[in-house]
C-alpha cells in the first residue's frame, strides 16, 4: 500500500451531496469556474440524512480512499432534521472506522449551502490534500 | 429408495453447532432413517484421505459450521465444495464470520503475541521434535466466512441455529424439497417483527449495558436504552433473547438485501438518540450519549465483522 504513496498518489473521493444545499453549492463552484481537484466524484442524494453508514462502507470497500458528505447547515435542512441524523451517524461511523484500523478522517462531513461554492472548493482541496497524506485506503485487503 | 448421504463438518468453530443438531430430539431418528452420515468429525471417525476418495458431488448435503481461519479450514472447504451437491453454511461463523470474526481487528502477529505471550517458542508451521518434523496448518492473515472462499448453496444463521430452523431444514432434506439456491433458512424480516415487546417510540437519552439495569420485560429494549440489534438482524429465532429479557446481539446476520449489518444498526441508533428538540443547543448532549458506547465494533458488528468492509482492513 505504500508503493503508490507520496506525490504521485491521486485519491479517489466519493462525495454524497444533498440536492438542496451542497450539490447546488458544488454546481455554483462549477458555474463560477472555481478550480478544485478532479479527484471527487459527486453523487446527488436528496438529503444528507439519506446517506446511510452502509453506503459509506460500501464505497470504501469498492476502492474509494475517502468519502465526503455534504449537507445543509444546522437548522437549514429541507427535511427539518436529516442533517442532525447524519451528524450522529457519521460520529458513530468514525468511531467504528477508528476501531477497525481506518483513519476516521477518511470520512468528512461538511455543511455547504447553495451559496457556498467557495466553501465547496476549499473543502475538496483540503480533503484531497489530507487523503494524499493518508495514502491509499486500507479497506479491502485481499490476503 | 437409496439413502441420502449427509456430511457435517466443523472448521473454526466452538463445537456448539455440532451439538445444536441434537436439539431436534427424536427428529434426529427420522434423519438417521433417511440419510447415512458419511462425514462428521465431531462424532464419527472419517479420515480426510477417505473423503478425497469420494466421487465429486457424491455427498448430497454438507452442513459446514465454523469460519475459515486456517489453511486446513480453507482446503476442507474447497474439498467439500467439490464432494457436496449442496453446501450449507451452518451457524453464524460459516454464515457471517461469527463472534470470532472480531479477531480481524488484530493482525496475526498481534493474536499470536497475545495468545502465546509467555510461551517459548511460539508454535510455527513446521517444528522439529525429537528428530521428527511436525506440521501445523497455516494460520491465515484474516478470518472469513465460508462464502468468501467457495460458493455456498444455503445458509442457516444463528449462534447456534435455533431448533425450529434446524427442524425445518431437516424436514426439507428428508422430503427432498430443498428451496431455491441461496436461500437463508430464516425470516425475510427483522427480529422486531416477531418480538412481542411494546414499542413506546421513546428517544434514547442514555445508553445502558445489560448488566447496568433490570429491563422492563414488556417494553422495547431500545426504548429502555439497551442496544438491541433486533432492527438490523434477521428474524427466525422467535426473538429468543428479547424473550429472555436480554437484547439481541445480532447472531442471525443482516436482513434480506442488506450487506453491512453493523452499519445498519449504527444508523438505527444514531436516529434514535435524542435529547429534547434537535438543534445546535443539544449537539453536545447527543455527543455525550454516543460516547457512552464503549466498544462500537463489538456492539454493532459482534457477529458480522468478518463479512463486512471493516473486517477486511489491511494490517501491518
Amino acid at each position: 500500500m505504500s508503493d503508490t504513496g507520496g506525490n504521485s498518489f491521486e485519491p479517489k473521493i466519493v462525495a454524497f451531496l444533498c440536492r438542496w444545499c451542497s450539490y447546488a453549492g458544488a454546481d455554483l463552484a462549477g458555474v463560477s469556474r472555481l478550480i478544485y481537484p478532479p479527484n471527487v466524484i459527486p453523487m446527488r442524494v436528496n438529503c444528507s440524512g439519506r446517506v446511510d453508514a452502509g453506503m459509506v462502507t460500501e464505497v470504501l470497500a469498492k476502492g474509494a480512499d475517502g468519502v465526503l458528505i455534504g449537507g445543509c447547515h444546522p437548522g437549514d435542512c429541507h427535511y427539518v432534521n436529516g442533517n442532525y441524523k447524519t451528524r450522529r451517524r457519521v460520529q458513530l461511523l468514525k468511531a467504528a472506522l477508528e476501531q477497525a484500523g481506518v483513519n476516521p478522517e477518511r470520512v468528512h462531513l461538511e455543511w455547504i449551502s447553495a451559496s457556498e461554492g467557495g466553501k465547496f472548493q476549499k473543502t475538496v482541496e483540503g480533503f484531497t490534500t489530507k487523503l494524499k497524506e493518508l495514502g491509499p485506503s486500507p479497506v479491502g485487503c485481499d490476503d | 429408495m437409496t439413502k441420502l448421504k449427509l456430511g457435517i463438518y466443523w472448521a473454526a468453530s466452538c463445537g456448539g453447532c455440532d451439538v445444536s443438531l441434537l436439539e431436534v430430539d427424536e427428529q434426529i431418528l427420522d434423519l438417521a432413517a433417511a440419510a447415512d452420515i458419511v462425514l462428521w468429525p465431531c462424532a464419527a471417525d472419517v479420515k480426510y484421505d477417505d473423503l478425497r476418495e469420494y466421487p465429486d458431488g457424491w455427498i448430497d448435503l454438507v452442513l459446514f459450521n465454523g469460519a475459515i481461519r486456517t489453511q486446513e479450514n480453507l482446503e476442507l472447504a474447497q474439498l467439500l465444495r467439490k464432494k457436496a451437491r449442496n453446501l450449507v453454511a451452518y451457524g453464524s461463523c460459516a454464515h457471517t464470520g461469527g463472534v470470532i470474526g472480531l479477531a480481524n481487528l488484530s493482525s496475526r502477529e498481534e493474536i499470536f503475541s497475545t495468545l502465546f505471550k509467555d510461551h517459548d517458542p511460539i508454535p510455527t508451521e513446521v517444528s522439529q521434535v525429537d528428530g521428527c518434523s511436525l506440521e501445523l496448518p497455516q494460520f491465515l492473515n484474516r478470518l472469513t466466512p465460508l462464502d468468501a472462499v467457495v460458493s455456498v448453496d444455503y445458509y442457516i444463521p444463528g449462534c447456534p441455529p435455533p431448533r425450529e430452523i434446524i427442524s425445518a431444514v431437516l424436514e426439507a432434506v428428508i422430503s427432498g424439497k430443498l428451496p431455491e439456491k441461496g436461500t437463508v433458512f430464516a425470516s425475510e424480516k427483522n427480529l422486531c417483527d416477531e418480538c412481542p415487546r411494546e414499542r413506546t417510540e421513546q428517544p434514547i437519552t442514555k445508553i445502558y449495558r445489560p448488566h447496568e439495569i433490570e429491563a422492563d420485560p414488556e417494553i422495547c429494549l431500545l426504548d429502555q436504552g439497551l442496544i438491541c440489534l433486533g432492527p438490523a438482524t434477521r428474524g427466525g429465532c422467535g426473538a429468543a433473547c428479547p424473550n429472555a429479557n436480554m437484547p439481541c446481539t445480532g447472531c442471525a446476520g443482516p436482513t434480506a438485501g442488506v450487506t453491512d449489518q453493523g452499519a445498519a444498526m449504527l444508523n438505527t441508533i444514531a436516529s434514535l438518540i435524542g435529547v429534547g428538540e434537535e438543534g445546535e443547543a443539544v449537539l453536545q448532549d447527543e455527543d455525550a450519549i454516543l460516547q457512552e458506547i464503549e466498544d462500537v465494533i463489538g456492539t454493532f458488528y459482534r457477529f458480522s465483522l468478518a463479512s463486512s468492509a471493516l473486517g477486511s482492513v489491511c494490517r501491518e
